[in-house]
């Protein structure tokens, strides 16, 4: 091993949150339909998921008196969602929500507006047309990453650009440092798709892909095939949290909260100058959740996570604790992580490589499901599950377990 | 060292029609430029704790000193780590496919990482850790008027 060692505080640190261990319950959830593109707008299929999510959760439009969300454009805010139901009610709203590490940390941030009396029911949204988008280069995973502008001047000039370039450089390293290979990459592409091929609603179902297939797809960006990249898509999730007191009287099972954590990059989306080039703030998130929910990694029946490229899983899943550093592609070879290997089952919907890409929203919404036992690649006896939220400068980690 | 969240990103509409050609007149970059024109590589390095600020963000990533100075740097260094790009990404790299975008640490500090592409080589013929030596060539992109010359690199 050649991997240049470089001290955690050097890099990045865990942000601090408040206890939030047993003081948030999920009461319902919902997914949009997942397409390519289809022509409708984000407000529509958040729209859409929110429905599915209140009569899952057996509420009305006004019972929602709290709403979570990104600072992203067209996101699901107030006024979109007076628009979309007809209401005019008082909403508490906060942008600390949505997708990405939000999806994550949105319940240590509805806790206090739930202790406070501010909101009984908070809904937290995401949503992107990127597939529609596509078409006219608005918008797009690229877009925010061009307008950085240390990357226009001293990344984009020279052909660095976009993520699946990124990644690739990052994925290359790693199999250099720690003997990864394309073989235990395309076991997580493989696992992904299955689950994929389980769920009818995944954009990749009726898609088989063989480990023969991965390794026949041509390497596009070299070590990478398009198979360990992330679809694009239109969708969006949406979940509704409340005080386990009141979510024991919905109709569905809740999922409690049990820990909830967040770290941080200092050297944010400039993955090239990140001194620990090939790890992921889940470094520091990740012990923190488990540490608030009194748990270890080996109490994880499933883990989902926030996976834009293979080598992303990867590094979570090191990261958070569930092999050493490096041992990761070991790790996950074979059947790992397959729905039922009674091993560590992950992204059970086909995650962002497989169902949609709609950055996170739909693992939390996945995890509620296989709590209850409703997942359609079920892991036998889920008790704990947990999500792994990533944007690059920060990874979240949350924590949930059945009532 | 410094802690928290930093002030790494600085956020700008592409409305150049010179992209993905470089802004030669943004003041955080415009010396890195006018140096590679020179055929010379610059990295900033912080006048407060003498490290290399790189990139040349407002605060020092280790010392939170704001004010920096260009330095001239060997233009030696190892290969860090690179890809093999078949696919253009951006319409504007159409001619350049295939290319290898690579990272380069530099021998004065392997901190220091410097993104550009290895040229003049068989991208089978590269290893991790080779010594590389920096070339300047003139870039130019599918679509776009002009050029500017580049910090390229190549097997030492």
């Amino acid at each position: 091993m050649t991997a240049m060692a470089v001290e955690p505080g050097e890099w990045g640190a865990a942000v601090d949150l408040e206890d939030v261990n047993g003081r948030v319950a999920i009461c319902g959830m919902g997914d949009s339909d997942m397409s390519k593109a289809s022509g409708r707008t984000t407000r529509q299929i958040v729209g859409q998921a929110v429905e599915r999510a209140l009569e899952d959760a057996g509420l009305e439009p006004s019972d929602i008196d709290g709403l979570m969300y990104v600072g992203m454009p067209e996101q699901f805010d107030v006024t979109a969602f007076h628009e979309h139901f007809g209401t005019d009610h008082e909403i508490w709203e906060s942008r600390r929500g949505g997708g990405m590490t939000g999806a994550a940390t949105a319940p240590a941030f509805a806790a206090e507006a739930l202790r406070r009396g501010e909101a009984r029911y908070v809904l937290n949204t995401f949503g992107v047309a990127w597939a529609t988008q596509r078409g006219e280069m608005t918008g797009g995973p690229g877009e925010s990453h061009a307008q950085d502008l240390f990357k226009q001047n001293l990344e984009i000039p020279l052909g660095w650009f976009p993520q699946p370039v990124y990644f690739a450089t990052i994925a290359r390293r790693h199999m250099h440092d720690f003997g990864t290979t394309e073989e235990q990459l395309g076991a997580i592409a493989v696992a992904c798709r299955r689950h994929a091929n389980l769920n009818p609603h995944a954009v990749m179902h009726g898609r088989p892909l063989s480990m023969e297939q991965y390794l026949a797809s041509p390497k596009f960006v070299d070590p990478f095939r398009k198979e360990d990249c992330c679809l694009i898509s239109d969708g969006g999730g949406a979940y509704i949290m409340t005080t386990p007191e009141r979510a024991a009287d919905r109709p569905k099972p809740p999922a409690i909260v049990a820990g909830v954590g967040l770290g941080n990059a200092f050297t944010g989306t400039h993955w090239a100058q990140q001194p620990a080039f090939t790890s992921t703030p889940a470094v520091f998130s990740a012990p923190a959740a488990f540490a608030m929910a009194g748990i270890e990694p080996g109490d994880v029946d499933l883990f989902t996570c926030y996976d834009p490229f293979t080598i992303v899983t990867l590094m979570q899943i090191e990261d958070s604790g569930f092999c050493e550093k490096g041992a990761g592609g070991e790790f996950v070879a074979g059947d790992t992580l397959h729905f039922d290997s009674g091993k560590l089952a992950h992204n059970t919907h086909g995650g962002m490589l497989s169902h949609a890409y709609v950055l996170g929203i739909s693992h939390v919404v996945e995890v509620v499901r296989q709590l209850r036992g409703e997942g359609t690649a079920q892991v036998a006896g889920c008790e704990i599950g947990v999500y792994g939220g990533y944007t690059g400068p920060q990874a979240s980690t949350l924590v949930l377990r059945k009532a | 060292m410094a802690t928290g969240e930093r002030d790494y990103r600085i956020e700008g509409k592409i409305t150049r029609a010179a992209f993905p050609l470089p802004d030669l007149t943004w003041p955080s970059t415009a010396q890195f430029w006018a140096g590679a024109a020179r055929h010379e590589l610059l990295i900033p390095v912080c006048d407060t704790c003498g490290r290399f600020r790189w990139y040349p963000v407002a605060h020092c990533l280790w010392c939170d000193g704001e004010p920096y100075t260009w330095e001239r740097v060997s233009g030696r260094g190892t290969l860090f780590s690179w890809v093999v790009v078949t696919h253009a990404f951006l319409p504007h790299f159409a001619d350049l496919v295939p290319m290898v975008p690579a990272l380069v640490a530099l021998d004065e500090d392997p901190s220091v990482r410097v993104p550009t592409r290895m040229v003049d080589c068989d991208p089978a013929d590269l290893r991790f850790d080779m010594p590389v030596t920096v070339t300047f060539r003139e870039i130019s992109f599918t679509g776009v008027e002009g050029s500017v010359t580049a910090p390229l690199f190549v097997p030492a």
